[in-house]
């Protein structure tokens, strides 16, 4: 909402500056975004031609002296012929701001000096419509005399400012000069001086010539209009053109302008119709036909659908309610009698038209934010004032109003105490009454109750549940919100605490970031492209994505399945920066469509990649997050998912449940995603960590008596894994307690008999510990023990001890 | 001649065939379709036919040629995913062998991780306890039962990603008022975080994905002075204690009395400069007392419980903290700029 100063200065007295106005306005709900000076340049003065030679060295330049109203007259060279000595014209001195950026400096022209520019109108960026006589062509003249060195904004009566200040939703009213005036005149404790509109009869009933006929009362609840004969159409006067400019808008006709200027005083969007072109004389407001086309004022074709509302004669249709006029009925310089609009329309109606159409016009964006049907009246009856003031044609008496809104006042009580206890303030009632009157919302205190009278321009005061939250709303910010003292909260006292999963998930990045890594947050957002990438098979889980209605683009318009893709994307990003950086992890949700809410899943996913980095570094970084949650006897089994190297992955699981994935990346999708180097993904779930996840650690107690250690090497088929070693030594009938095996060492033959192992075999090397509960064991016991194991061993698994 | 072109032709798919490496059909290749290749001889000697034959003769040539080369071609793909797969097989390894632990330098987490928890640790000292729901949820929670029923104006606020008519990406933490309202006992103090979503192009100050923190506080009285103390109490644990909060009035559809609230610039401390447009404040949330609408349509009265609520940007907040010019970083994922937050 635009709103200059000068405007404002109409109907309140203005008495301090600017940036003060703004912060008051700030600290009621109104935020001035930004003071635009009326005019734009800077620095320059109306200066006097006191002589004139011809310049030395150029027959087109000449050299002026002039007076700037300082001490010594200064000289400036000028190309314009138009001036002559004794003229006052506009001087851009030193460092001058003008129009386009364009920055004077004093400077030589053909060897003479000159100490800045004359300018004419379009460095100045007026038109005849600020000062008449400018646009001459070369220097601008002033016609009237004005003391030598005034600034040009003062000479020319442009030295205020225009406000741009933003709106609420709930402010509707205040999309209007008016509106906003009666909220600036509050904050600057002045009285609204607001205009009274004068009625304007004329000869003739507006009846007897026109008729309107609302089909659909529901969309259209008011629709009021007035005629105008032998129409004078021209140029608006000077005055009503420099306001459309002050705000933004071009002027056209005095009859469009008039619509114009109504909907920046009054907020509200009217049209005028040559009547001529509306067959009948007879406005239909009826719902379009099917695939019904319309031309607009903007030359488009506008194809309709059953549920928009159209403006029509009983022939065809002549605009699209509430959104623009059509190009059949439009204001020409012809046009003899106009039909002015004044309409109510359902603004969720203009919306999905509007959109649909793809025209928010200013029009109908009013339309969406809410008009109201008093309004619409008064609106119709100051256009019909200003065709008097400009005579711009004859009045018809009477008006057309076809209404089925309620136009009585709502009435409604709130409670003094109760908005006392909101604001936890200890106003009186009288001094409510006073606050809210300063914005002319008429107010009765009857005992701890507040009568009010709803001005019809408050259509966001509600008469319900909301009431009295509403008048402390407009109590609270009227009173201040910077004058109600703080406090902290009485009553219950709450013991806080951080949930057990928002603890977990602290532990495990805390864990994370331990081990080197660095904290991702990716963009939910995938496409279709990247499940292919990662060679997801179509039945599996991941491709039941949910997909987004109105994406970005068709590369962003999945919700992702799995944290993979924006792992390797990641990947690819910091090798082709060259960054060094090559451990990541996320905690982050995916979603799985069920026709329903969609499931969300949180994963953990990590990433290592480089050359330094192996599918066990990240094993290795996965056990150290697993120790640290408490999480033992994980089990790593070959398998997993096809974007994971076929015979260098596996699936992690713990008690049967499976935690997750990990493995190194198949080279056909470390090449799919542009990853220059070798990486490895694992990807947990979340919840089923968390449910392994050591709660209660029990002290137990230490061994009494020493343990042995013990290694042995073993030659066993290249297929046998470490695990299946591990498991056999330790469920041998050993009869003492073996722990802590673990495998330090794999050789496979190099040549045929290398060290004596065949090929197609292996040697692993494992230590364990032996001990017992009741004794130190003795050296027959730890005998028996190893060939337990050893024996074990050679029936299960066929291993030999290495010689 | 046509018929040593057949022949050429039949020889080198015979021995196509054949071939089971790479370099074998390299050299294939060469000896056919190369330089010295058997089928450029033959076109060399075309000079002598007629006008009418050599036309026809480099057609079948350059046919024969064509397919060849497609075929070689396809064997080499062939060969390359067989190699592939070989090595693939030769690269097995036992899954089962323990996992190796490398002495690395100090990882990191995220700006917003860490400006998350010193919010929640903030809010939990006065008393609130964590809450969350789902990214991905219904309007009715996002919008109607928040007092923004379908068209309300104020929807237009929000820029919205749908999934279908009544399922979208929430795009605020404020659906989980209404879930705790609807499931929890009152009173309650919570504070919300999660994952956000809005149609928003990315640039330096907007991410359609962003994270916001909400705190809803419901009970028998809470008061705007209520609000204001908490907000003051939040604004200083969260910047420092020398920094002041002010609320200004504002409007959203879910909390009336609505504000803004600004805290002192962080950058000049209030004395006015370019970060704050010389205003000496910063805008960094809205808030209010929640509407009674909401209170009523959750199943509650609101003569009896009042609340009062706001959400802030956890983003907006790491911006302002580390002096983050561009919000993009954080979820780009450069690890220069990950590193940087120990």
């Amino acid at each position: 909402m635009k709103l200059p100063l000068k405007w404002l200065k109409e109907y309140v007295d203005f008495n301090v500056t600017p940036e003060d106005f703004a912060e008051r306005m700030l600290l009621r709900g109104f935020e001035v975004a930004e003071i635009i000076p009326e005019m734009s340049v800077d620095g320059v003065f109306v200066c006097e031609i006191t002589n004139i030679e011809p310049h030395p060295n150029a027959d087109k330049l000449r050299v002026c002296t002039v007076d700037v109203g300082r001490e010594e007259n200064l000289q400036i060279v000028t190309n314009a012929t138009n001036v002559k000595v004794g003229d006052q014209v506009p001087l851009a001195l030193d460092n001058a701001h003008l129009t386009g950026g364009l920055v004077i400096h004093p400077t030589k022209m053909r060897g003479v000096a000159s100490a800045g520019m004359f300018c004419g109108n379009e460095e100045l960026g007026i038109t005849e419509v600020e000062y008449p006589g400018c646009e001459n062509g070369g220097v601008m003249v002033f016609n009237e005399k004005h003391p030598n060195g005034r600034r040009i904004q003062e000479a020319l009566d442009m030295d205020d400012c225009i406000f741009d200040i933003e709106l609420t939703p709930n402010r509707p009213d205040c999309q209007s000069v008016i509106g906003i005036c009666r909220e600036a005149a509050a904050a600057l404790g002045q009285v609204f001086r607001e205009p009274e509109i004068k009625r304007v009869e004329g000869e003739g009933d507006v009846h007897d010539i026109a008729r309107v006929t609302v089909e659909n009362p529901y969309l259209c609840p008011r629709y009021t209009a007035r005629v105008v004969t032998d129409l004078n159409i021209e140029p608006s006067p000077l005055w009503l053109q420099r306001k459309l400019k002050a705000v933004g808008l071009r002027p056209i006709n005095n009859i469009v302008d008039i619509t114009n200027l109504v909907l920046v005083e009054y907020g509200h969007p009217m049209h005028a119709f040559d009547l001529a072109c509306v067959a009948e004389n007879h406005i239909v407001v009826r719902n379009a036909a099917e695939g019904e086309i319309v031309y607009t004022l903007d030359g488009k074709e506008r194809v309709m659908s059953a549920d928009m509302l159209l403006i029509a004669d009983p022939t065809k249709g002549v605009g699209v309610a509430g959104v623009m006029g059509g190009l059949n009925s439009e204001i020409t310089g012809n046009t003899k009698a106009t039909l002015f609009e004044s309409a109510v329309f359902r603004p969720e109606n203009i919306r999905s038209t509007a959109r649909r159409l793809h025209h928010v016009t200013d029009s109908a964006a009013r339309f969406i934010k809410g008009v109201e049907p008093v309004n619409a009246e008064l609106a119709l009856n100051r256009a019909i004032e200003l065709v008097e003031e400009l005579h711009a044609g004859k009045v018809m008496g009477g008006m057309i109003d076809v209404c089925s809104a309620d136009l009585r006042e709502k009435e409604v009580a709130a409670s003094v105490s109760h908005i006392n206890e909101i604001l936890n303030t200890d106003l009186p009632a009288g001094k409510m009454k006073e606050l809210l009157s300063s914005i002319n919302i008429p107010t009765q205190a009857v005992g701890d109750t507040l009568k009010i009278r709803v001005p019809h321009f408050r259509t966001d005061i509600e008469d319900g549940v909301e009431t009295d939250w509403d008048i402390a709303e407009e109590v609270g910010r009227l009173y201040g919100y910077t004058n109600i003292a703080p406090t902290l909260m009485r009553g219950d006292t709450f013991r806080g605490r951080v949930g057990q999963s928002f603890k977990d998930e602290d532990i495990i990045k805390d864990t994370m970031a331990s081990l080197g890594c660095l904290e991702l947050y990716n963009y939910n957002f995938i496409s279709p492209k990247e499940l292919d990438d990662l060679m997801i098979p179509g039945d599996d889980e991941r491709r039941k994505t949910v997909k987004l209605l109105n994406p970005f683009g068709e590369d962003q318009s999945l919700m992702r399945t799995e944290l993979a893709g924006g792992l390797l994307r990641a990947a690819a990003l910091n090798l082709n920066r060259k960054t060094g950086f090559g451990r990541f992890f996320e905690v982050g949700n995916v979603h799985f469509d069920n026709g329903d809410l969609p499931e969300e899943r949180k994963l953990l996913g990590v990433i290592h990649f480089g050359s330094d980095e192996d599918f066990f570094t990240l094993k290795g970084t996965l056990e150290a997050l697993f120790e640290k949650l408490g999480i033992e006897r994980v089990r790593f089994e070959a398998g997993g998912s096809a974007h994971l190297h076929p015979t260098q992955k596996a699936v992690m699981t713990v008690g049967g449940e499976k935690l997750g994935e990990i493995g190194t990346v198949h080279p056909k999708v470390q090449r799919a995603f542009g990853v220059s180097a070798p990486a490895f993904i694992a990807e947990l779930d979340f919840a089923a960590l968390r449910r392994h996840i050591a709660r209660v650690r029990k002290y137990k107690p230490l061994p009494k008596y020493p343990a042995v250690q013990r290694d042995i090497a073993l030659i066993v088929d290249e297929s046998t894994t470490a695990q299946e070693v591990i498991d056999v030594i330790e469920s041998a009938k050993a009869r003492v307690l073996v722990e802590n095996v673990r495998v330090f060492d794999v050789y496979r033959p190099k040549l045929p008999g290398d060290k004596g192992i065949p090929m197609g075999r292996k040697s692993m090397a494992f230590t364990f510990t032996l001990r017992s509960d009741e004794a130190t064991l003795t050296d027959e016991q730890i005998g028996q023990a190893v060939n337990a194991i050893l024996k074990s061993l050679k029936f299960r698994l066929g291993a030999e001890l290495r010689a | 001649m046509f018929e040593e072109l057949l022949a050429i032709r039949e020889a080198a798919l015979k021995q196509l065939t054949g071939i089971e490496s790479a370099d074998e059909l390299t050299e294939l290749s060469a000896n056919v379709l190369g330089r010295g290749g058997k089928l450029t001889a033959i076109l060399r000697t075309m000079g002598k036919l007629s006008a009418e034959e050599r036309a026809e003769m480099g057609k079948r040539a350059n046919a024969v040629k064509t397919e060849l080369a497609e075929k070689f071609e396809q064997r080499k793909a062939q060969l390359m995913e067989l190699a592939e797969q070989m090595k693939i097989e030769r690269e097995a390894i036992d899954v089962t062998l323990p996992g190796k632990r490398k002495a690395v330098g100090a990882g990191a987490l995220n700006p917003l991780t860490l400006v998350y928890r010193e919010i929640r640790d903030a809010l939990v000292g006065l008393g609130f306890t964590t809450f969350e729901g789902p990214e991905v949820e219904y309007d009715e929670y996002n919008f109607t039962l928040l007092n923004l029923p379908p068209n309300h104006p104020a929807r237009d606020m929000q820029d919205t990603f749908y999934v279908n008519d009544s399922v979208l990406l929430r795009t605020h933490t404020s659906p989980c008022e209404a879930r705790a309202l609807k499931t929890l006992d009152l009173p309650f103090r919570l504070v919300i975080p999660g994952r956000c979503f809005r149609v928003d192009e990315p640039d330096a100050s907007h991410s359609p994905v962003f994270m916001q923190m909400e705190g809803l506080v419901v009970d028998r009285n809470v008061s705007l002075a209520d609000l204001k103390g908490t907000i003051d109490s939040f604004v200083k644990a969260v910047f420092g204690e020398n920094v002041e909060s002010r609320l200004r009035p504002s409007y959203f559809p879910f909390t009336e009395p609505s504000a803004e609230v600004d805290i002192s610039c962080t950058i000049c401390g209030g004395k006015g400069c370019s970060s704050c447009k010389g205003t000496g404040w910063m805008e960094i949330m809205g808030c209010g007392i929640t509407n009674p609408h909401e209170i009523e349509n959750c199943g509650h009265s609101s003569e009896e419980w009042r609340a009062f609520a706001w959400g802030v940007g956890v983003d907006r907040v790491a911006c302002l903290k580390y002096g983050i010019s561009d919000i993009r970083l954080i979820y780009e994922g450069d690890g220069r700029f990950l590193s940087q937050f120990k």
